[in-house]
């Protein structure tokens, strides 16, 4: 068979597999373990149970279970409380103030968590209610919220950050450092459209909310500040020690994990109950992942050996595209498939065909793969299938899914502008990195 | 036969059980490990030549002791959306075509782990690690996590538990 009838063949089932609603690594295997069977034969299946071997004996990969475990320990524990009040005496008397605080506690928590989930499911259980309360618009209260916590894989720690190093064999220090200034830029946007929304309509922000706000003296804001002095040791012990030179990214989330503890301690909120119950969480959300990573590694192996990857880089160097219109037409399918399929799933896939075709177009590692991760991560709240919606939803169950589709639109819009500013200035992702 | 197949089912469980505890020790040994290393190196001058080795092996095994209680809890991710737009009827019947796939592939990833399990003894291979240790030590975990997760799809198809719980979504990104 030509080389495109196997690669767009392949794809094909794969991603029909992945429609059936079959759990994705049972999808990978039926696929792989068939298509070693048709190339290779049995004596190909050895090199299955290699990959599953080596993808799971990656220690890199630690990275995953420690940079949830460290969230899960400050969630749980309800350390987090404290840097709430805090941050709510910190932000003032501004319109709209509930929607500052949400995306200035997105980022901080973006900060402090690998992933978006958690920052959603506890900003829809701790600051929507609140929102609502206050007669703030619902739509723009549950996009503040869902933007705010799509910030956590791109802030490190992150774990989509540690899945796509590992697949695409790029520094995964680099890429999780690469991240903090594309954060903070998508914070900035989201409180700009936030703000000119609430000039526009001042409708979206009850009048009067602002006088709500707590009467802060000065002594209590440098109190407020002391108070969440230890969340500033945890984001030190990931983000410091990395930029230092003196851990790795997996030794740094442990040394997070250990800041986590040491946080619930000081604020006497540490349980054996809840260390077990986020370890628990940790441990079965990373086999969860791994599992998936392990079935999939032969697919890579698969296209290789068919001559997929390497003809359709010769096709791409042939065509002689612009880099532009490459990095367009790369960036858009992985968009348009993240609003059905999973985010992993969908890396597992395109990651090792878009791999060797850098070298080709002369993309820079760092500033490709983070304009990939913030498009991935934005396919968790593109409509119809996004886990962060999934889990706002679980959170706050009486907001209608429509509205929820509807809210995170302008927000989507957003994360675009974003990924063309990164595309189109990549200092902007690649000059922290090149501190390291 | 029956009451057979109940204490079996029981049985698997608590091995299942047993598996999940010792996955949130691998976990532990992970953190400790890692922080211990950092310590040494930093604070005492001395690197220490296991820490990558005990996270490494700690990953893989806790990752294989944990896989049957996911698959017991149908908590592996898929994509279900058309699953959600469908008849109940209709979603039992595909699930129950789900669950047998499952089993087959589990059955055959199984079969495929364990047949180089066997040739990892025979052939005496070893893992090149500062201080090398038989690959079956590790492997063999592979092998339990896959046949323990077929069973469970097998169990599955038992029209009686069918359609209650569907597969989950996950908790990532």
């Amino acid at each position: 068979m030509v080389w495109w009838g196997t690669l767009s063949g392949g794809l094909a089932i794969l991603l029909g597999a992945f429609m059936t609603g079959a759990p994705i690594f049972i999808a990978f295997l039926v696929i792989n373990i068939a298509g070693v069977l048709i190339v290779l034969g049995q004596p190909g299946f050895g090199m299955v149970a290699n990959s599953i071997f080596e993808t799971t004996n990656i220690a890199a990969l630690s990275a995953v279970p420690l940079f949830i475990l460290m969230g899960e320990l400050l969630f749980r524990s309800g350390s987090i409380d404290i840097l709430f009040d805090s941050v709510d005496k910190l932000v003032g008397k501004v319109r709209g103030r509930q929607y500052v605080l949400c995306i200035v506690l997105s980022t901080i928590f973006g900060a402090l968590s690998g992933a978006a989930m958690g920052v959603a499911a506890m900003m829809a259980r701790t600051l929507y209610p609140g929102m609502i309360e206050r007669k703030y618009d619902s739509r723009l209260s549950t996009g503040a919220i869902l933007a705010g916590a799509s910030l956590a894989p791109i802030i490190p720690p992150s774990v989509l950050v540690i899945i796509i190093g590992t697949l695409a064999d790029v520094s995964i220090a680099g890429l999780l450092i690469a991240g903090i200034v594309p954060g903070l830029i998508l914070s900035g946007m989201f409180l700009i459209y936030i703000f000119a929304r609430v000039r526009a309509n001042p409708e979206l922000a009850p009048y009067g909310d602002s006088d709500t706000a707590p009467e802060v003296t000065v002594w209590e804001m440098v109190v407020a500040v002391l108070r969440v002095l230890p969340f500033a040791v945890i984001i030190f012990c990931v983000m410091g020690f990395i930029l230092l030179g003196i851990a790795t990214p997996s030794e740094s989330a442990a040394t997070g994990v250990l800041g986590a503890l040491l946080t619930a301690i000081y604020y006497r909120k540490l349980s054996w109950r809840m260390i077990s119950e986020s370890v628990t969480s940790a441990a079965f959300i990373t086999s969860m992942i791994l599992v998936i990573m392990a079935s999939s590694k032969m697919f890579s192996q698969l296209l290789a050996f068919t001559g997929s990857t390497r003809e359709l880089t010769t096709l791409i160097v042939t065509l002689n595209f612009e880099p532009y219109v490459m990095l367009f037409i790369m960036m858009l399918i992985p968009f348009i498939l993240c609003m059905f399929i999973d985010q992993i799933a969908l890396m597992l896939v395109v990651i090792p065909i878009y791999q060797p075709l850098l070298g080709t177009l002369g993309f820079d590692p760092i500033w490709f793969w983070l304009i990939m991760l913030l498009n991935v991560t934005v396919g968790g709240i593109t409509p119809p299938f996004g886990y962060t919606m999934f889990a706002f939803k679980g959170s706050a169950p009486n907001v209608p899914l429509s509205d929820i589709f509807n809210a995170t639109w302008p927000f989507v819009g957003i994360f675009l502008v974003g990924m063309i500013v990164i595309a189109a200035f990549p200092p902007l992702a690649t000059w922290l990195p090149g501190l390291l | 036969m029956g009451e057979a197949l109940s204490a079996l089912a029981r049985l698997h469980d608590a091995v299942t059980r047993l598996g999940f505890h010792l996955s949130k020790l691998c976990l532990g040994i992970i953190v400790v490990a890692y922080c211990y290393e950092v310590f040494a190196r930093y604070f005492f001058g001395a690197p220490t030549w296991w820490s990558n080795e005990a996270v490494q092996y700690s990953l893989c095994i806790g990752c294989f002791l944990m896989m049957p209680h996911v698959t017991k809890e149908k908590g592996h991710v898929a994509v279900t959306v058309i699953l959600d737009m469908m008849a109940t009827e209709k979603t039992r019947i595909l699930y129950w075509f789900i669950y047998l796939v499952g089993f087959l592939a589990c059955a055959a990833a199984t079969w495929i782990s364990l047949d180089e399990n066997i040739r990892q003894i025979v052939k005496d291979v070893h893992l090149m690690k500062v201080k090398p240790i038989p690959k079956i030590y590790i492997s063999a975990w592979i092998t339990y996590g896959f046949a323990s997760s077929a069973i469970y799809f097998l169990r599955m198809l038992d029209p009686r538990t069918l359609g209650i719980g569907k597969p989950a979504s996950g908790m990532h990104g």
